[in-house]
């Protein structure tokens, strides 16, 4: 099942095994903590744009480009605003504009943006199915890997419900901008509840169904879906974990950090 | 009368698949036993039917079965369920998977996998089999209910009948000697029915041992025997071609003789008949002066469209649609809707109908044409005027149902709309009237049966006094009784004025209740015109796959045109 | 806590904790009303389907709501719902229904009187404040963002869901699923409570954590108060160390009470 990024094609890291991709999530978090300053972070915005690239990813990118650009600007302005280091250019009262400030609050910004980045390359590649199974792998229980594939299988089929109370409301003359935003957010009880009691019909007839196909015997069933490791697997994990030791080596020789002179 | 519960002897005198001694059941918080006494013996090999209106026990009969009852609902349980020669007590529902496999109505509700192999190795997964069996098992088992090539397929990309032949695959794979269907098919259009009854009769040919829960009793001719369930007890127990005779007591148990039946017991005739050609023969034994048809005897449908002068209610104009850019849901459509009208529209899922309905109330904007509600055009009005010209009741009833009274779920359009009290009050009551539900005022909507809360979904888009009704699919899910019902009130309310346009799958609601027909195929109008006209075009029913009435093709063959088994027997006894 | 790994034992619970979350994300992902700061947080009505799910099914409310906030994520596209993200909503589902059996067990949610209003008010908050410490925390241990500046919107996003619609929620649902005899405590009839006076010094250990948390966690993060015991080196910014060392024990002691409740 594909998720709402998911880009088919038969590309490289589509093909990677799900460990692997996981493996992946956490090289970049950990490569990017070790460093603060924006050109540290600048080959790693290259490799992921290369993977992007391989993945078919950019429509995702180009759907999200004004989410890029928001993580930035205000994660940019919020350490403006505490990051207060480094003597002033520039001091707003509450904005401390500094060489350093600026420097680091346009850092994190490239942090979040990167983490994001490589998220968006993730759900590009990755179906459900893998997810779970990477989830498995790193050693979440079956049962908590089921329930996840269960709920990623139902939220659609109770977002397409939601659109349509939506609707059966609308059509009864109910105005859902009507009022402030406070009274806006209440105006959803009318399409909460019919989503929620629908759900909850399901929820027995679904544990029954479960039970019916034996689901609750076994803590740790056998399973049917099968990743064999292949060259590629290992080549991006050599790779993965040369960009890991990188950027540790990068920060452990003193480099990446901003100086406040 | 109820009958006394008794043992039937299982007819092949084969060893017993299933044994049910004594069989009670009273479910926790009510009083009253769901089942009383049932007992019964199905040799192995043997397809059993059961039939009886909704809430008499027939669902909870089933999960008896398979320990559902008591283990996982629980109440008070009595008697013995012996499966082969292995009585489950003490075990849990999950320990008894492969003994007796268990394929429930709603088809989404049983699928939980990514893709079909998956959904089907599932099962297997859970009894921890090797992967190997599994991967031997899964090709057999998709061959069987006609799946093998949609290894790889995300289920949610099904139609409805794929889905319910993979839910009964994934209970195959276990190879259990028992499967129990409870209603497979309710929910299915009526190709996705053919399909999943088809396979029934391809697993019974290979010795499986069935129990199906079925409100179309036409469906379960094929059956070994049938059961009628009335109160939580047996009623009958005997073969379809015995119980299909006893009308009366069909009726009065609230299943819907097979119309063929009806027929031939209204002209007195006792024999049972399996198909229209058996019915056929016996009436013209029986009445061997009914004249033979010519092909163009058939009569021109005497209740041709009407031309007026009035306004249309609805003037579509050269309509165009596309959710995707390759494929259109609507291709230049025209019509009209006259006010007083009763208009059905009819075709495969995904040929345009819910899209058409979606224009005319404005939840859709067309790429390309006109939507006119009484002479103006559509995007041009105020919600109020427009919800006062056209009302949508969604297939769904609790897609719209959230009040905490029947009362207050009427009236919530009225108070949309700013209607003064005593306005509101007044239509409240007149609504309620008319879906006979003023005794339910107070109650708590999602405690009402399907059919009850249905008929308020009608009640709280009536209240705002549409002249055009738009019905989806009205009566999925509903009983024989409920369905009747359901049926009278709209046409109570098309007699009163109000136009109907009803989306259904159903070919007797058509037959009986519609007075026009519109066929739609790939986002086109293929066939618009009177009932009678509709269903004497058997060439454009085959290819749309549109199944007749049995009760209309008997009477194509007898040379007439007759909608319902009472017009029909009538004219034979003044015709023979 | 037991609950929180017994709960997968039961079909019922699981198929519960799935749809609690496909419910989360079916309504945050169709609904998102207006962003308060792009890429940072909206107003979101879903907000208030944890707080429901807990009173109706405790533990499977609480695995649901992590899980569901982690396909929101997917969905929206913010990120494949970093673990404190994860951790943070798990708690948000779960102090609800934990708060309630020791200060109003027994007693029905919706009922209208002054004082059950105020433990629930009460109970809301401490979900809401533990689950903005938590990811005010985690994000801030990170230094991708200030504690203040997350820690705070993520407060008054779901306190304003919980006391805004929440309770009409609950109104229309929590009676019928009583009727439906599917809350927690039909289903996992087994759940044990701890002895009264072991759970009102749990209730205290966790107040008292929250609370401390929130405190210092913003008088760091701004910057306006630091210790002076504290390393000269920790008392800069973005104070990630400073966090570590001081809201950290907080976060443990809030989630040690509610181990004990």
């Amino acid at each position: 099942m594909p998720l709402y990024f998911y880009i088919d094609r038969a590309g490289v890291l589509h093909r990677l095994h799900p460990t692997v991709k996981v493996l992946a999530l956490f090289v970049m978090f950990w490569s990017v903590y070790w460093v603060d300053h924006p050109l540290a972070l600048l080959p790693l915005a290259i490799v992921i744009m290369l993977a992007a690239r391989s993945a078919g990813a950019w429509p995702n990118f180009y759907r999200l480009r004004w989410l890029f650009v928001m993580v930035i600007f205000f994660t940019a302005l919020a350490w403006m605003v505490f990051y207060r280091r480094g003597p002033a250019l520039l001091d707003l009262g509450i904005i401390h504009l500094s060489r350093a400030s600026l420097l680091f609050g346009f850092g994190r910004g490239l942090k979040l943006a990167e983490l994001l980045a490589t998220s968006v390359v993730f759900l590009s590649t990755t179906k459900i199915e893998e997810f779970t199974v990477g989830l498995l792998s790193i050693g979440v229980p079956y049962r908590a890997g089921f329930a996840i594939t269960l709920a990623f299988r139902l939220a659609p089929l109770f977002m397409d419900s939601a659109v349509t109370v939506y609707q059966a409301q609308a059509l009864r003359g109910y105005d859902f901008n009507r009022g402030g935003p406070l009274a806006r957010v209440k105006r959803y009880v009318p399409v909460i509840i019919p989503v929620f009691m629908g759900s909850l019909r399901k929820a027995n007839a679904m544990a029954m169904a479960l039970e019916a196909r034996g689901f609750g015997r076994l803590s740790q069933p056998t399973s049917f879906i099968e990743y064999p490791i292949a060259a590629r697997d290992v080549i991006a994990t050599i790779i993965l974990i040369m960009i890991a030791a990188a950027y540790f080596m990068i920060y452990y020789s003193g480099y990446g950090a901003i100086s406040l002179k | 009368m109820i009958a006394k519960p008794q043992i039937a002897k299982s007819s092949a005198g084969a060893a017993p698949a299933i044994t049910v001694e004594n069989l009670s059941f009273t479910y926790h918080g009510s009083d009253e036993p769901a089942l009383r006494g049932i007992s019964f013996i199905q040799s192995a090999g043997e397809m059993i039917g059961i039939v009886g209106a909704s809430g008499v026990g027939k669902s909870t009969l089933a999960k008896c079965l398979n320990r559902i009852i008591p283990e996982f609902e629980g109440g008070r349980f009595a008697g013995r369920v012996i499966i082969g020669n292995r009585s489950f007590e003490d075990l849990a529902v999950h320990d008894v998977a492969g003994a007796v496999g268990m394929v429930f109505q709603d088809f989404e509700a049983q699928l939980f996998s990514t893709n079909v192999a998956h959904e089907v190795a599932f099962a297997m997964e859970q009894a921890g089999m090797s992967r190997a069996e599994m991967v031997r098992r899964i090709g057999p088992a998709l061959q069987a209910v006609g799946l093998a090539g949609f290894e790889h397929r995300d289920p949610t990309t099904l139609s409805g009948g794929e889905k319910q032949r993979l839910a009964i695959a994934a209970v195959l794979a276990l190879e259990p000697g028992v499967i129990v269907m409870d209603e497979p098919t309710t929910d299915l259009d009526p190709e996705g029915r053919a399909e999943v009854f088809a396979l029934i009769q391809h697993l019974r040919a290979q010795g499986l041992t069935l129990v199906v829960i079925e409100h179309e009793t036409g469906e379960l001719r094929g059956c070994d025997r049938i059961l009628l369930m009335r109160e939580g007890a047996i009623a009958a127990d005997a073969p379809p071609g015995e119980l299909f005779t006893r009308i009366d007591l069909l009726e009065e148990s609230g299943v819907r003789p097979p119309d063929l039946n009806r027929v031939l017991a209204g002209l007195g005739i006792s024999q049972p008949a399996d198909d229209v050609d058996q019915a056929e023969v016996l009436i013209r034994c029986t009445f061997p002066n009914l004249p033979h048809p010519l092909a163009s005897a058939i009569d021109a449908p005497s209740d041709s469209m009407k031309l007026s002068a009035e306004t249309p209610l609805v003037e579509l104009n050269d309509l165009t649609f596309s959710y995707a850019a390759d494929r259109r849901a609507l291709d230049a459509v025209s019509l009209k809707v006259m006010p007083g009208e009763f208009v059905a529209v009819i075709g495969q899922n995904g040929s345009g109908k819910t899209t058409l309905a979606k224009h005319i109330i404005g939840l859709l904007t067309p790429e390309r044409g006109r939507v006119m509600l009484d002479g103006r055009d559509r995007s041009q009005l105020r919600p109020a005027e427009s919800a006062h010209l056209v009302g949508y009741v969604f297939q769904n009833p609790d897609h719209q149902i959230f009040a905490a009274t029947v009362e207050d779920e009427v009236k919530f359009g009225p108070r949309n709309f700013g209607l003064p009290a005593d306005e509101i009050e007044h239509r409240c009551a007149e609504v309620l009237r008319a879906v006979n539900l003023e005794h339910e005022r107070a109650a708590d909507p999602f405690l009402l049966g399907k059919g009850q809360r249905q008929r308020l979904a009608v009640a709280s888009v009536l209240a705002l006094r549409p002249r055009l009704l738009i019905l989806d699919e009205p009566t999925t899910g509903l009983d024989y009784r409920e369905q009747r019902r359901m049926m009278t009130l709209v046409s109570d309310l098309n007699r009163a004025g109000i136009a109907i346009v009803m989306i259904t799958h159903t070919p007797s609601l058509v037959a009986e209740y519609a007075r026009r027909v519109i066929l739609m195929r790939s986002g086109r109008i293929i066939f618009d015109g009177p009932v009678g006209g509709f269903f004497a075009q058997h060439e454009l029913l085959r290819t749309s796959s549109f199944r007749a009435p049995e009760v209309i093709e008997l009477a194509a063959r007898l040379g007439t045109i007759a909608a319902t088994p009472e017009k029909l027997a009538n004219w034979i006894r003044d015709h023979r | 806590m037991t609950e929180l790994r017994l709960m997968w034992r039961n079909t019922r619970m699981i198929v519960l904790c799935a749809i609690s979350a496909a419910l989360y994300a079916a309504v945050l992902v169709p609904f998102k009303v207006v962003p308060l700061i792009p890429g940072v947080t909206e107003l979101r009505p879903a907000n208030a389907i944890p707080i429901v799910c807990s009173f109706l099914f405790g533990p499977a409310a609480a695995w649901g709501a992590a899980i569901g906030n982690m396909i929101g994520d997917f969905f929206g596209g913010v990120g494949p719902g970093d673990i404190f993200g994860f951790l943070g909503n798990l708690f948000y589902g779960y102090v609800p229904y934990k708060v309630w059996q020791v200060i109003a067990a027994g007693e029905s949610p919706v009922s209208r009187s002054p004082l059950t209003i105020a433990k629930y008010v009460f109970a809301c908050l401490m979900a809401s404040m533990l689950c903005a410490d938590v990811v005010g925390w985690g994000d801030n241990l990170l230094a991708l963002r200030p504690f203040s500046m997350l820690g705070n919107i993520i407060v008054f996003n779901n306190m304003l869901a919980a006391v805004v619609l929440a309770p009409f929620i609950l109104l229309a649902v929590y009676p019928r699923v009583r009727k439906g005899r599917m809350t927690y405590e039909d289903v996992m009839p087994e759940i044990r409570r701890p002895a009264r006076i072991t759970a009102l010094c749990g209730l205290a250990m966790m107040v008292a954590g929250i609370v401390g948390a929130w405190v210092i966690g913003n008088l760091i993060s701004t910057g306006y108060w630091m210790p002076a015991f504290m390393p000269a080196g920790a008392i800069q910014p973005p104070y990630d160390r400073a966090m570590a060392l001081l809201v950290s024990p907080f976060i443990i002691l809030a989630a040690a009470g509610l181990a004990l409740m």
